[in-house]
């Protein structure tokens, strides 16, 4: 059991932002297979199964990679400009007003 | 003390409810839902004191009309909040016993009340610890061992501060909370475990949790032994309660019409009358209409009224339909199809409500609703399933479950120009990280403040602030160049941690959160321990009155039952007749002054009459105390385990 969970952490960790390889699909996988794949590890990494060390951080990594390949729009992003594409601007689904852009391009810092 | 009961300890599931609390125990391969002392399997979340003695649960609340600013309900409502927070403010209004600012920039509440003459003040968080002592006792009766560790459910939509205060008060009771669970999850292991054998294939349910003070709706995909919550919403303030102050308010505008008289100042009187407005809310679920009635309420006037369900549901029209924003929301999030829900699962008292019923089954067009779990014990039963899950007790079937939660609210910090920039979206799955970069606002600014907010507004002023911490010491350069990194991490009790880095000097600064707002440091929280490890010795020594008055209740009636066995050849008529003598003296004394005695006179009485038959019947002692001490080991061993706690 041990070595298998070692395995998969193994595996995830150095998948990099590689959302299928995270997951151990196709890139052309359905959503049905996707949400297999993450129940799968999701089993086998969550913190309440896995004391392994590195478990949490894998499962961490698999839940990302679900929350963006299960979510349409946010995988066609992916697949297009990559990892970054999503990260950067944050806060996607949430309704931006032109104030809220102008701030997001000129503002955007931290206050002293 | 017993060595078995040291190696084996078992982890509880507790609901901690408003108005009600109940405790669950996975034990042989199933739960248990634990009944009190009073033989009640859900407790009132009530603490009292009275001149003598603190009261918990049943006792408290019983007692409520005489004793009414020194009886504590509702800790729930507000713990983790702050005292000018406007639904504590409101809330006050309504409660017998007096909250009070902590006066410091917190503005932490206090509730405070009297004790043997002395004014104490206590935080929600060691009231809430109370009836989690009481749970606790609860449940070592009824296993024989000590309970240390524990399950606590939440609200699903309680934030961070809530969460992290409920598990203060885990702490406070002696318990290692071993996770804080939201309600309704806990609710859905109850429900699919019932319904174990069709999992099969992936089956969405949505689960519509009304209680006595809170409200959540979560939606969950399941499939085999995964419990993934797709989506949660809800009201943190709105329940059976707000029903009961409808129909209160109600009442007391009749009594003024009717008198000219205004009883809202008599606090005994707005307690009496609010009993009956509970019991006949509870009554309008099964028929139409009810008297409430209380004699003498007010300046001697007796106050009798008529309410039919449909004034009742007129009053509360209102609070219902609101109920139905967080289902439409918690759908809309859970990017589902109305038509995938394959079961609306109902839990919580006041879904027993027919115009809450008849709410939700017109909004699914007509769909039958899932009753098939015990409203009332339905979360206690999953936080018993997810006890085991994580204590590793359960057997196989509950091993291989998996609960995936997440987190209610989305969580980020203020940028320029009082921005929200979320990091974490609501509906994540936890536990979760994530990480974004930010820059300096201003050139040479060698420090920055990182203002951390949950919500879902655009600017922070309309989010709830969680704290505030300042990454210090960055090497100085124009704006925009530094390279600062804000990760936000969710652990798997929803509680958050927040880290800002330097990338170029490395300097790190973090905080955890709650520490930030109000919450109880490490010191107060030990202060408290100690403080509730007193109030445990005195519930030790009225507890060891008790058993000593039970013993020798107990022994009256073996000796009673010796008699009458005993074999009138060898037991002369004036012997007999002395020794029920005696035994009449005794029982007289414990009904008048065993009422004021402690265990020592209790010992002191078993020790006289054990006296009697060692000199005065030596003739039949033999026979009797033969008789007497039949069973002699097996309720003196049962005598012992109860001593244990």
């Amino acid at each position: 059991m041990a070595s298998e969970a070692t395995t998969f952490i193994k595996k995830v960790s150095s998948a990099g932002d590689d959302y299928y390889h995270i997951l151990g699909i196709e890139k052309g996988a359905s959503d049905d297979e996707i949400k297999k794949a993450y129940r799968k590890l999701a089993l086998r990494l969550h913190p309440d199964k896995c004391k392994e060390p590195g478990a949490e951080e894998a499962f961490k990594k698999v839940g990302e990679a679900f929350s963006v390949l299960s979510d349409a729009d946010k995988r066609r992003k992916y697949d297009t400009y990559g990892a970054d594409a999503l990260r950067g601007g944050g806060g996607g689904g949430a309704d931006f007003s032109p104030e809220d852009l102008f701030e997001a391009f000129f503002g955007g810092g931290l206050h002293p | 003390m017993q060595p078995a009961s040291e190696e084996k300890s078992y982890a509880v599931g507790i609901d901690l409810g408003t108005t009600y609390s109940c405790v669950g125990v996975y034990k042989d391969g199933e739960v248990q839902i634990i009944a009190n002392d009073q033989g009640n399997r859900t407790t009132p979340s009530y603490v009292a004191w009275t001149e003598q003695e603190r009261l918990l649960g049943d006792a408290a609340k019983n007692q409520v009309a005489s004793n009414p600013t020194n009886t504590v309900f509702d800790a729930k409502r507000l713990i983790g909040r702050r005292f000018d927070d406007p639904i504590v403010q409101a809330d006050l209004k309504l409660w017998p016993f007096k909250v009070v600012s902590d006066g410091t920039k917190d503005d932490k509440p206090l509730i405070e009340i009297f004790y043997q003459g002395v004014a104490k003040k206590f935080h929600p968080e060691e009231i809430s610890s109370m009836i989690l002592t009481k749970m606790k006792q609860t449940a070592e009766a009824y296993l024989g061992h000590r309970v240390r560790e524990a399950v606590i459910t939440v609200p699903a939509y309680f934030n961070d501060a809530q969460r992290q205060a409920t598990k203060d008060a885990g702490e406070i009771a002696g318990l290692r909370v071993l996770r804080i669970v939201n309600e309704p999850t806990a609710a859905a292991i109850a429900y699919g475990l019932d319904k174990s054998t069709s999992a099969q294939k992936e089956t969405h349910i949505l689960v519509f949790d009304m209680g006595g003070g809170t409200f959540d709706v979560s939606v969950l995909a399941i499939q085999e032994s995964v419990f993934e919550v797709k989506a949660t919403a809800g009201d943190p303030h709105l329940g059976g309660e707000d029903f009961d102050n409808r129909i209160l308010s109600h009442c007391i505008a009749d009594f003024r019409r009717k008198y000219q008289s205004d009883p809202t100042r008599n606090q005994r009187a707005v307690r009496r009358l609010r009993t009956q407005c509970e019991r006949a809310k509870r009554l309008l679920s099964t028929q139409t209409s009810v008297t409430i009635e209380v004699d003498s309420l007010h300046e001697g006037n007796d106050f009798s009224i008529r309410l039919s369900r449909a004034k009742f549901e007129e009053l509360c029209l209102d609070y219902f339909k609101k109920a139905m924003e967080p289902v439409e929301q918690c759908l809309k999030d859970s990017n589902l199809p109305q038509k995938a829900i394959s079961d609306i699962v109902m839990v919580g008292g006041s879904t027993r409500i027919p115009k809450v019923q008849e709410l939700i089954k017109a909004f699914f067009h007509g769909k039958e609703l899932c009753k098939s779990i015990n409203p009332d014990e339905a979360v206690a039963y999953g936080a018993a399933v997810q006890a085991a899950i994580v204590s590793g007790h359960g057997s196989e079937e509950v091993q291989n479950m998996l609960l995936l939660d997440v987190a209610p609210l989305s969580l980020g910090i203020e940028t320029a120009g009082g921005m929200m920039q979320v990091l974490i979206e609501r509906n994540s799955t936890v536990s979760t990280s994530k990480s974004q970069d930010f820059t300096t606002f201003e050139d040479y600014q060698d420090h920055v403040d990182i203002s951390v907010y949950e919500g879902e507004r655009a600017m922070v002023k309309d989010n709830n602030f969680l704290g505030k911490f300042t990454l210090k010491d960055i090497p100085k350069s124009l704006r925009g160049v530094p390279k600062i990194q804000v990760t936000f991490t969710i652990d798997t009790n929803g509680i958050l941690q927040v880290s800002a880095e330097d990338a170029k000097s490395n300097k790190k600064s973090e905080i955890q959160i709650a520490n930030e707002k109000g919450r109880l440091t490490q010191n107060d929280i030990q202060k408290m321990l100690q403080e509730a490890e007193k109030y445990k010795g005195e519930d030790e020594i009225s507890k060891g009155d008790m058993l000593a008055k039970e013993e020798l209740k107990v022994y009256f009636q073996r000796f009673d039952k010796g008699i009458q066995d005993l074999d009138a050849s060898k037991l002369q008529e004036q012997d007999r007749e002395r020794l029920e003598k005696k035994l009449a003296d005794a029982y007289h004394w414990l009904e008048h002054d065993g009422l004021k005695a402690g265990k020592p006179e209790f010992e002191a009485k078993q020790k006289e009459l054990q006296a009697v038959m060692n000199t005065e019947t030596w003739t039949f002692a033999g026979h009797l105390h033969s008789a007497l001490y039949r069973n002699d080991w097996e309720w003196r061993a049962a005598l012992l385990v109860c001593r244990e706690f």
